[in-house]
């Protein structure tokens, strides 16, 4: 096992404690950097899915990972940064620009929502930001000379330096790993600045917070806007990825979405909206793997333990009958959330540094070590 | 004139020739062809917003396909269905056409579902040069398409355009009924939208004020507050840019405010749900629509056995999506017949726009593409529900 003494205040705020760490994430990256050009397209288009989704998943965990503020409405959010896109696209402004004016243009407009919205807690706050996303999902459909309402609004491939981006090229998988990668490490740079430190002291306890001398309402209605902008800019990538936007995809369903990738992944550290992006995002395309290739394979390792031919033909249309039902998908995706809350609150990633503090400490692991301390100021115990 | 001169002249014209037709170029996959199969693929909605559709297009779909197997294929090959569940999220659309394009190796995609899942999946399947034959979905993005790119040579469409369909029914109904006071309740999404644009067009053209606009959003029940201002504002008929369950409930407003009006609703309330459903509450509804719906007791010939392979093959009744499906896959099958026994992408490509002519069994209008027209038809019906059955009111009908 590894001790790490710290004997100054440097190496508490260090973005990599260890060697190690550079070599895992060195490892990381050149397989990233080599995977549009070995990997099949239907892959790297996963991935590039899975990049936005971390983006948003990171900007979202800004907000409700670090600063305790739930949000059903960060769809409205990704809407707001494609529609910007897609509307200043149409008079030729180039990319750099509207990726920018999207991302800023999102920032405030959560500013504005995170003013309501300082009054608000709990499930009022969730309500609130329901909400919020109803009004931006009428606008968009009504308010047709900008959005074309309800037909929807095609959007043009990337330029970008006088060469056009398509979104299935090696350069828009990078073009969206490189937003990832800045927005982890904003926000692990965020996160050691005293604008991080008062995120997470208003999520423990905003009275002690407050009592501590943080401005609660400034580093919310802050909270609010960054998290918003990351989703603008992860917004401009969506909208090219599909290349085309309408109103009816950026509903609730979407939000709860964003809301799993955190809840799965683990809502304390940006790893978590890495893993609970590649779960949401690769689970879909897994289950069809798993429906066009396992009964197959069920039927052969029925054949080797001695079924007959008729037999093993029977048990593989049984078993594609069964993994090809309609709702399958929806029913294993419910059942996994519901074991992740029940049995993991601390998402994927707290799995994986439960199993690494166990083989680190075997055989003394202790599952107490995990435990959440939180000792709750009597007036915040019914929020 | 002088010889060089001429001679100049015919150089630059035969310059000119020889480089107009390299840049109509379409590309199309030969993928998917094997010396006994040919690979289609579809995306459906199976549990999402719109499954009362994606399950019932994918059933008549895999009738056709085995109907058309157990005969023998095409040209000896059998067809084989790749059905993907999109959920009617275009995220998942995308990337199952890339799935089936990738894996599958499709040859054409056939009957996808959804505007927004259909048209962010289109280019992944352009750029692969994979025709997208007939989706499930009436906007005018699936057959308008720019000469000047060749890829989107590759869309098809035979469903019958919300636009068009709207603009003949609310003319035949003008015209016949003498209305003045023409109104409108829609849905508050593309499709509504559609409707809404055919309605405002053939109004306009027929140079009449709608009396009344209203909408509603998805999914709510409650029409009380329209139909009460539709009522107060005078109409003397209202069309419903409506799907099943609204257009019970707009109607059912309607007779407990003791209003006697004309509905005339656009082609998705065109289905046997409405009537079944609504009971009396629709008795007198005309609909515009594409064919006539069968009835299993009045059906005759293939219909009629149609009808009873439906029921014996996936336990319910066939209704009108079921039918579309399975047009979707006939109407490949004809076209993939018509390119001959050694098929490629370009012969199907040839033969869709031979302007050959296809005539399904349900007695629909025939299907017919050109080089420049890739829409089947525009021909509507007028339909009325009497006795708790679609009648046929008036054929043939264009606006």
């Amino acid at each position: 096992m590894r001790f790490m003494f710290k004997t100054d205040y440097e190496d508490d705020i260090k973005l990599f404690p260890h060697g190690g760490y550079i070599v895992t994430y060195g490892i990381l990256l050149a397989f990233l950097a080599v995977a549009p050009f070995v990997l099949s397209s239907y892959l790297v288009s996963q991935m590039v899915f899975v990049f936005i989704y971390a983006t948003v998943g990171v900007g979202l965990m800004i907000l409700t990972g670090f600063t305790g503020q739930a949000s059903l409405g960060h769809a409205a959010f990704l809407a707001i940064g494609a529609y910007t896109a897609a509307y200043l696209q149409q008079y030729n402004v180039p990319f750099p620009v509207y990726f920018l004016v999207a991302g800023v243009l999102t920032g405030v407009v959560g500013a504005m929502v995170g003013f309501p919205a300082l009054r608000l807690q709990g499930i009022y706050l969730v309500i609130a930001t329901i909400s919020f996303a109803f009004i931006i999902e009428e606008i968009l459909a009504r308010w047709e000379s900008v959005t074309h309402g309800n037909e929807g609004m095609r959007v043009k491939a990337l330029q970008f330096l006088g060469t056009t981006v398509s979104r299935d090229s090696p350069s828009f998988y990078f073009l969206c790993l490189a937003v990832l990668a800045l927005t982890i490490v904003g926000t692990l740079n965020l996160l050691r600045s005293p604008t991080g430190r008062a995120f997470v002291a208003i999520r423990d306890s905003e009275t002690a917070a407050r009592s501590m001398g943080v401005n609660v309402s400034l580093y919310k209605v802050k909270s609010f806007a960054i998290s918003a902008a990351i989703t603008g800019f992860a917004g401009v990538l969506f909208a090219h990825k599909l290349s085309f936007i309408s109103p009816e995809m950026f509903t609730l369903q979407l939000s709860i979405e964003f809301i799993i990738v955190i809840l799965i992944g683990g809502a304390f550290s940006p790893h978590g909206a890495v893993l609970g992006a590649i779960f949401i995002v690769m689970i879909d395309p897994f289950l069809t793997y798993l429906k066009d290739d396992v009964p197959g394979m069920i039927a052969a390792v029925a054949a080797a333990f001695g079924a007959g031919a008729e037999m093993a033909a029977k048990i593989q249309s049984n078993v594609a009958a069964f993994a090809s039902a309609n709702g399958l998908k929806g029913a294993i995706y419910g059942v996994i959330i519901v074991l992740f809350v029940l049995f993991e609150p601390l998402g994927l990633y707290g799995r994986w540094l439960k199993i690494k503090l166990f083989f680190q400490l075997f055989p003394l692991y202790k599952r107490a070590t995990f435990k959440r301390q939180k000792i709750y100021v009597k007036s915040e115990r019914n929020r | 004139m002088s010889k060089s001169f001429k001679a100049l002249g015919l150089a630059v014209g035969a310059l000119a020739l020889t480089h107009l037709p390299a840049a109509a170029q379409t590309k199309v996959t030969n993928e998917g062809i094997s010396a006994t199969e040919i690979v289609i693929g579809t995306h459906q909605d199976l549990s999402g917003p719109i499954k009362v559709w994606g399950v019932p297009v994918s059933n008549g779909m895999k009738m056709a396909v085995e109907e058309i197997n157990a005969a023998g294929g095409i040209h000896g090959r059998k067809i084989k269905l790749i059905l993907e569940d999109s959920g009617y999220d275009p995220k998942r659309a995308v990337l199952a056409s890339q799935k089936m394009i990738e894996r599958d190796k499709i040859f054409a995609m056939v009957g996808p579902m959804g505007s927004p899942t259909v048209l962010a999946s289109q280019d992944v399947l352009f750029d692969a040069g994979v025709l997208q034959l007939f989706p499930l979905t009436a906007a005018e993005f699936t057959f308008k398409f720019d000469p000047a790119k060749p890829q989107e040579r590759l869309k098809f469409n035979n469903l019958l355009p919300y636009v068009e369909s709207t603009r003949a029914a609310v003319k035949y109904m003008i015209e016949t009924k003498n209305f003045k006071k023409p109104c409108i309740l829609h849905q508050d999404d593309e499709y509504g939208k559609n409707v809404l644009d055919g309605f405002t067009q053939q109004v306009a053209a027929m140079k009449l004020t709608p009396a009344s606009v209203t909408s509603y959003k998805r999914g709510v029940s409650d029409f009380s507050a329209q139909v009460a201002k539709m009522k107060a504002d005078g109409c003397d008929m209202v069309l419903l840019g409506t799907v099943i369950r609204e257009t019970i409930g707009a109607m059912g407003e309607a007779k407990k405010l003791g209003w006697d009006v004309t509905f005339l609703g656009a082609t998705p309330t065109n289905v046997l749900e409405v009537p079944a459903l609504g009971k009396e509450t629709v008795e007198g509804l005309y609909a515009a629509s594409g064919f006539e719906i069968p009835y299993e007791d009045t059906a005759k010939g293939k219909v009629k056995d149609w009808l009873a392979n439906y029921k014996k093959m996936f336990g319910t009744d066939a209704n009108t999506q079921a039918i579309i499906g399975y047009n979707t896959v006939t109407t490949f099958a004809h076209y993939a017949n018509k390119a001959g026994k050694d098929l490629t992408g370009q012969k199907m490509l040839d033969a869709l726009e031979s302007g050959d002519k296809f005539q399904d069994i349900f007695n629909s209008p025939p299907t017919v593409f050109s080089k420049t027209n890739h829409l089947a038809t525009t021909v509507t019906q007028v339909q009325q529900v009497k006795n708790g059955r679609w009648v046929l009111v008036k054929e043939g009908l264009m606006f």
